[in-house]
């Protein structure tokens, strides 16, 4: 960053002090915030921030529904700020905004929605290490900053830059926790299979994935064994059920989060992802009629409405939809993670 | 012990907003002999409630309903070969429209993301040239008020219906889109 990449008048504000009370004041006189305790974003405190970005400040890189606010590196830092982020996460944050503009997640829809549908940011490859973040025991929360903040920047970025405040851009009936923030880092070390995006073919040093869903859905198996089938078949079990959003939409994603020790009972007997996946997409299923007593024909295929009402139809089109990680610590749990519907995850290089 | 402070400058959090202002299309001068479309958004009754709105309209100023009308409906072969933003109005719907009616009825936003479609939709087709009323809920039009505004148009045309749609008799919402008939004629006949 240079002088002349001074900030502009009009997006300063003066502020008598900068105590967190203060701070509260003048957000909640404005509508922002999240209902938490903010660090004021001074212009010191964002310029730290901008020191880790590569670009002009104020070049518009994209906009974010609904609000269609324009998102630059300094809106993004001062979000970042704000949230109490440490500089070195500043390009994690950048690249998930980046990635929740892309048409396919459709944030138009996501922010607006009755659904209480989060961001899932996880963070993959060296930047997960550098910048400190969690892979291990706890990583979707509490206890880590670089988890804690980079998502509660990506939500304040929301609530500020794309306009989702409750009841005016996002009209979510109950909400959820994860709508605070919702980051952890993939756990490649202890993975037996390659980092995911690796597996969807982005070969870079450090990426960042998002995934427009519910909170985590836990799935405990400790099973001495490790049988194959008592895993899968609960993590099957857990993905069935009529009151997510996939059961009406199966050709939305589906995120499965194996802890280590799950993954690793797994791929012993030889089960990669596809294998993995395929298990998943044939076991996960309801009788035909369930779906047609439920959603009225709403989202399902020809072929379903001209088959028998006991045949088994999957929560998912194909297996391709169920998207496979590693993130986690020592023990028998693992989780899934539904979809809003009509989103597409997204997962980017990591840019500054 | 006194506690002095310091002024600071610190930046406002949300930036510019993208959209550009917009008008809507002058409604026609006279209802007599009006074309009313109504194109409903899949949520359970929009059929039902809007219809009979455009039906009763239609008698009272001489007109008739020319098009009732879905938009594209998330059946997932479509949706897997769409981007997932692409959730509007089909191209053949809108020639449809544009073809056969002079105004259209559109919703019912009585949801979130409905809203956020239904908001959008109704500036396409006042894009295209017709005027177009929104139709949502006493529950909704905070929002879709919001959002129309966020996309650019804060004075569309708006008709807010009683909550919920969805779940709601026939009988009672043929009521209410009778009641609804004096305020489609002042939203469809304002200019500005």
């Amino acid at each position: 960053m240079t002088a002349t990449d001074a900030a502009p008048d009009q997006a300063l504000i003066e502020l008598d002090d900068e105590s967190p009370e203060r701070l509260y004041e003048l957000f909640e006189a404005h509508g922002w915030g999240d209902g938490l305790p903010l660090v004021a974003p001074t212009t010191g405190r964002v310029d730290a921030m901008l020191e880790h970005s590569a670009g002009h400040p104020d070049e518009v890189l994209a906009t974010l529904a609904p609000r269609f606010g324009r998102l630059t590196r300094r809106v993004v830092a001062v979000n970042a700020v704000l949230a109490g982020c440490p500089p070195e996460v500043f390009p994690v944050v950048l690249t998930a905004a980046l990635a929740l503009s892309q048409p396919e997640a459709n944030l138009r829809g996501v922010n607006a929605t009755t659904h209480p549908v989060s961001f899932m940011t996880i963070v993959h490859g060296d930047i997960a290490r550098t910048a400190g973040f969690n892979a291990g025991v706890g990583a979707f929360g509490p206890g880590n900053r670089a988890n804690a903040t980079v998502g509660r920047a990506i939500r304040l970025m929301m609530l500020h830059v794309a306009g989702a405040r409750p009841g005016f851009g996002d009209a979510a009936t109950q909400g959820q926790p994860s709508k605070y923030t919702y980051c952890a880092a993939e756990n490649a070390d202890e993975s037996p299979w390659p980092s995911y995006p690796a597996s969807i073919g982005i070969n870079a040093a450090s990426a960042v994935t998002v995934h427009c869903g519910e909170n985590p859905h836990n799935v405990h198996d400790m099973e001495a064994e490790g049988d194959p089938v008592t895993i899968l078949g609960k993590y099957a079990s857990a993905m069935t059920s009529l009151g997510m959003n996939n059961a009406c939409m199966p050709f939305a994603e589906f995120f499965v989060a194996f802890g280590p020790e799950h993954a690793q009972s797994l791929a012993k007997v030889g089960l990669d992802r596809d294998g993995i996946a395929s298990f998943l997409h044939e076991h996960a299923a309801l009788p035909l009629r369930d779906f047609h007593r439920h959603f009225k024909g709403y989202g399902r295929t020809t072929w379903q409405e001209l088959s028998d009402e006991d045949e088994l139809s999957g929560m998912t089109t194909d297996g391709g939809k169920i998207r496979i990680m590693v993130i986690g610590g020592p023990g028998k749990h693992g989780s899934i993670i539904p979809s809003w519907g009509m989103t597409r995850s997204v997962t980017l290089p990591l840019t500054a | 012990m006194t506690v002095t402070t310091t002024p600071t400058l610190i930046y406002r959090p949300d930036g510019e907003p993208g959209s550009e202002p917009l008008s809507i299309t002058p409604g026609p001068t006279s209802l007599a002999g009006i074309r009313i479309g109504v194109m409903e958004n899949a949520k359970p009754n929009s059929d039902v409630v809007m219809g009979r709105a455009a039906e009763i309209m239609a008698a009272r100023v001489g007109g008739t309903v020319t098009v009732l009308t879905g938009k594209r409906l998330p059946n997932s072969a479509e949706f897997d070969n769409a981007k997932g933003d692409e959730m509007g109005i089909s191209e053949g719907v809108l020639q449809l429209l544009k073809e056969k009616a002079d105004v259209v009825i559109t919703g019912v936003a009585d949801c979130g993301s409905c809203s956020a479609y239904t908001a959008y939709d109704t500036i396409e087709l006042e894009r295209n040239g017709i005027p177009t009323i929104l139709t949502t809920t006493t529950r909704f039009e905070q929002i879709a008020r919001t959002l129309v505004s966020d996309f650019g148009l804060p004075s569309a045309r708006t008709l807010v219906l009683p909550h919920p749609i969805g779940g709601t008799d026939h009988e009672r919402l043929f009521e209410w889109g009778e009641q609804a008939v004096d305020e489609m004629i002042i939203q469809f006949g304002r200019q500005v």
